[in-house]
């Protein structure tokens, strides 16, 4: 099991720097200058050329890389070009807002979408099954912003029960702060949980075609004991794997909804700093978002470990 | 012990809820902003995300350019000139900076003489060229000494880069804004919003109404609209789009602004490359173009159409919308006497960042198709935009809106990303600088643009409006926009509410 967790660990960093590089050159070739932008149509080209100087874009790529990279290893991001303050407390600042509204939809997203697909699969082709399908449909078809924007219109505009947007701060009170995150955290759960549904439910079914599952059903178990304790563990691979994927794409969508629902949160900072050309920003929260996905990966492979003793064995 | 720390936790929480809804306090405002500021320091950026924050609300200038965009004394209480070459000005007592010291003479100094030296990177270096020397006479008396006559030096004073704030602030001014104005800078919430409160000693009396100003960062329009209509946010200054004008006027709660600003939407010819730098076929756009259906396809029919860079808020303005009229069928006789009687394949460059842009450019491509002119739509992005477009003038055509004032300036500037190269133009322009009689500056304004709507160097469009939507009960917002500012020192609710 160390062989296995160790071969993953050095697969994760080797991941991480290929990461870091690709994004660092990938914003650098983009056009479009910082200090350009910075000054826009009616700065003076003479003060966004010293602005250039300045903020030391002059220099060789390789260099700037180099000085970022090993900024990055002491936990030094650089500074925000926009806010002039350090990327890293930028990001702890927006973690607090994007976070919890990743948790919050993940669990909305395991809550609504593992039941409703191993009901699924129990009623293969019923009635049950087709109207879970065509949900899960619907999820898949609305975009994020749409489905966001419904939302906003039926539970602020028409019943006004929580805010339209914005975040006061978790400082405001726990309760407050739930509550802006809770309409995000659905339309952003939703589409992840339409596609959750159909993966739990294919799962299921296949481990629900088995020899053993038919043994178990010969054996006289009640058909719901057959389903959970048999057949669920065994389907729960494809179940975490996919579910896996999704935590990481959360982090995605949620730049679109940061948007429409006006919160401070990491994906708006991200489309900010793109737009503003704020590179230190652009790489802190590429590298850290990357680090986030290849962490959750890491656990979903050290999880199947122990969902499955063949994976283990096989590894050490 | 934990379940009672969570029933206070709630209570508190509730409590603050109950207190928070800004907007039920009469006193208290809080307006959608659609662009967060880049950073709170006008002398180092020239964003107008900033001036609409900062802009005479935190900061202020010894001049003003009031709501009718006439020139009035503000932090100088007057000034005198005997020669148009020596400004004196005499500062109005007892105004004191946000940290509670008394504003002198040389602070003024201060301000200026680092505002053109070029190691303080600021935006508009420009704009002082003309100051030679600043003298501080007393604790409440300054005088400019300019090199030569010119026309725009009291005008550039009261542009956002010409506020005045302490010393002591330069460092931070970045995060953190102290100067004179009617409300002191109190948080920024990066991401979500910045609040202002009212500045107890401020030197106009009675001002200004409202005790605390929010300003939220949303940058969907339609979630503004659902904001406004929840009652989250009360006002929107520059977040309505012109699609939502005819639903929110429609609607008893609110009161639609609609007026007139600064910013020339306009289609730039590039005049350095071919076909363009035929003044015919800049002539054929031009009279191929319906701008009154750009208008309506762009804007709702909102704003004014335009004939020349000079807007209707200034105060030399001549119509010359009608000088190069719609006319297709002189369009193609220009084409064809230029040497393309069968027309000609161009690009136009947009950036979505600026919807107007590509609904404009929509329009603009299928009205000149009926001419011959095959237009290819192409859409980058902000940044591009400003390095290719811009910066290196890589282009065919493209649309953008200029939302500086008095920005005719540009013309005379053959570098300037349109590359328009008048010698008669720049003559003229050189000349109305130097020229403070009002009817000579006038005549002079006049000139240039029928030499403009001549010279077709690019095809002005319309003016882009002003919309702004705020809550009935609300009072006080400039109607027009002769600056970039969103002065809120007089804005106030009504007793009613």
């Amino acid at each position: 099991v160390r062989r296995y967790v160790a071969r993953r660990v050095a697969a994760l960093v080797a991941t991480l720097l290929f990461v870091s590089a690709l994004v660092f050159v990938v914003v650098r070739v983009l056009p479009g200058d910082p200090a350009a932008l910075i000054m826009g149509t009616e700065g003076s080209r003479e003060a966004a050329e010293r602005l250039r100087e300045a903020m030391g874009l002059n220099r060789p790529l390789a260099v700037q890389y180099v000085e970022w990279l090993a900024g990055a290893l002491r936990g030094d991001l650089g500074r925000s070009i926009q806010y002039d303050v350090p990327v890293g407390q930028l990001i702890l600042t927006r973690l607090p807002v994007t976070l919890p509204l990743a948790l919050l939809a993940a669990a909305f997203m395991v809550v609504v979408a593992v039941p409703l697909g191993v009901y699924a699969a129990t009623r293969h082709r019923r009635a049950g099954d087709y109207v879970a399908m065509i949900v899960s449909q619907l999820g898949i078809s609305i975009p994020q912003f749409w489905s966001g924007l419904l939302l906003i219109l039926l539970f602020s505009v028409t019943l006004g029960w929580v805010r339209s947007g914005g975040f006061d701060g978790w400082s405001a009170g726990a309760w407050p702060a739930l509550r802006a995150l809770l309409l995000p955290a659905v339309a952003l759960g939703f589409f992840q949980a339409a596609v959750l549904v159909r993966a739990t439910r294919s799962a299921v079914l296949d481990v629900l075609r088995e020899d053993y599952v038919r043994t178990a059903r010969a054996k006289g178990l009640h058909g719901r004991r057959v389903v959970l304790v048999h057949a669920f563990r065994n389907a729960l691979i494809p179940i975490v794997t996919v579910a896996g994927l999704q935590l990481g794409q959360l982090v995605a969508g949620a730049i679109v909804l940061e948007s429409v629902f006006a919160l401070p949160g990491l994906g708006r900072l991200a489309l900010g700093a793109i737009g503003a050309r704020d590179l230190p920003v652009v790489q802190g929260v590429a590298l850290f978002v990357a680090s986030c996905i290849v962490v959750i990966n890491f656990a979903v492979d050290v999880a199947y470990g122990f969902l499955d003793p063949r994976i283990r064995h096989e590894a050490s | 012990m934990m379940p009672r720390t969570l029933v206070a936790l709630l209570c508190a929480a509730l409590a603050v809820a109950a207190a928070g809804g800004a907007s039920a306090q009469p006193q208290a405002l809080v307006l959608q902003a659609a662009v967060e500021p880049p950073g709170l320091d006008l002398t180092a950026t020239p964003a107008s995300a900033t001036a609409g924050v900062v802009l005479y609300n935190v900061q202020e200038c010894l001049v003003k350019v009031d709501r009718t965009g006439k020139l009035v004394p503000w932090l100088a209480e007057r000034w005198h000139t005997a020669d148009n070459r020596n400004y004196t000005f005499f500062l109005k007592r007892g105004v004191r900076f946000h940290n509670g010291r008394e504003l002198k003479a040389a602070d003024v100094k201060y301000v200026f003489d680092r505002a053109m030296n070029p190691e303080t990177k600021h935006p508009y270096p420009r704009d002082y060229d003309a100051i030679g020397d600043i003298i501080v006479r007393d604790e409440a008396t300054i005088t400019f000494a300019l090199k030569s006559v010119n026309a725009n030096f009291l005008h550039n004073l009261a542009r956002q880069g010409s506020v005045i704030y302490p010393r002591e602030a330069v460092e931070t001014m970045k995060s953190h804004p102290i100067g004179t104005g009617p409300f002191r800078f109190e948080e920024w919430v990066r991401g979500d919003r910045i609040v202002l409160v009212r500045n107890r000693d401020y030197h106009v009396k009675g001002l200004p109404k409202l005790d605390r100003v929010t300003y939220r960062f949303m940058p969907d329009p339609n979630a503004v609209l659902a904001a406004l209509k929840a009652g989250d946010v009360d006002a929107s200054l520059f977040g309505l789009g012109p699609e939502h004008v005819q639903d929110v006027q429609k609607d008893p709660r609110f009161t639609v602004i609609v007026g007139d600003t600064t910013n020339d939407v306009i289609l730039a010819m590039n005049n350095s490359r071919k076909p363009y730098t035929d003044v015919r076929v800049r002539r054929a756009v031009t009279h191929g173009i319906n701008k009154a259906d750009v208008l309506k396809g762009a804007m709702f029919g909102l704003g004014k159409i335009l004939g020349s860079n000079v807007d209707p808020l200034n105060p030399y303005y001549v119509d010359m919308s009608k000088a190069v009229p719609f006319d297709p069928a002189r369009a193609r006789k220009l084409l064809a006497e230029a040497g393309y009687p069968n027309g000609f394949d161009t690009v136009l460059k947009v950036a979505p960042q600026y919807y107007y842009t590509v609904r404009s450019g929509e329009v603009i491509a299928e009205n000149l198709k009926k001419v011959g002119v095959n237009v290819k739509l192409e859409q980058i992005e902000w940044g591009q935009w400003l390095s290719r477009v811009f910066r290196e003038s890589d282009f065919d055509l493209t649309i953008i809106g200029h939302a500086e004032a008095w920005d005719v300036k540009n013309y005379a500037n053959p570098k300037y990303y349109f590359r328009y190269d008048s010698a008669k133009f720049q003559e003229l322009f050189a000349k109305s600088e130097v020229t403070l009689d009002d009817k000579a500056r006038g005549a002079l304004f006049a000139q240039m643009q029928k030499l403009m709507a001549e010279d077709a160097p690019v095809v002005w469009l319309y003016m882009h409006p002003r919309l702004a939507v705020a809550k009935k009960g609300l009072t006080g917002f400039w109607k027009d926009l002769p600056v970039p500012s969103a002065d809120l020192s007089e804005v106030g609710w009504t007793a009613a509410r």
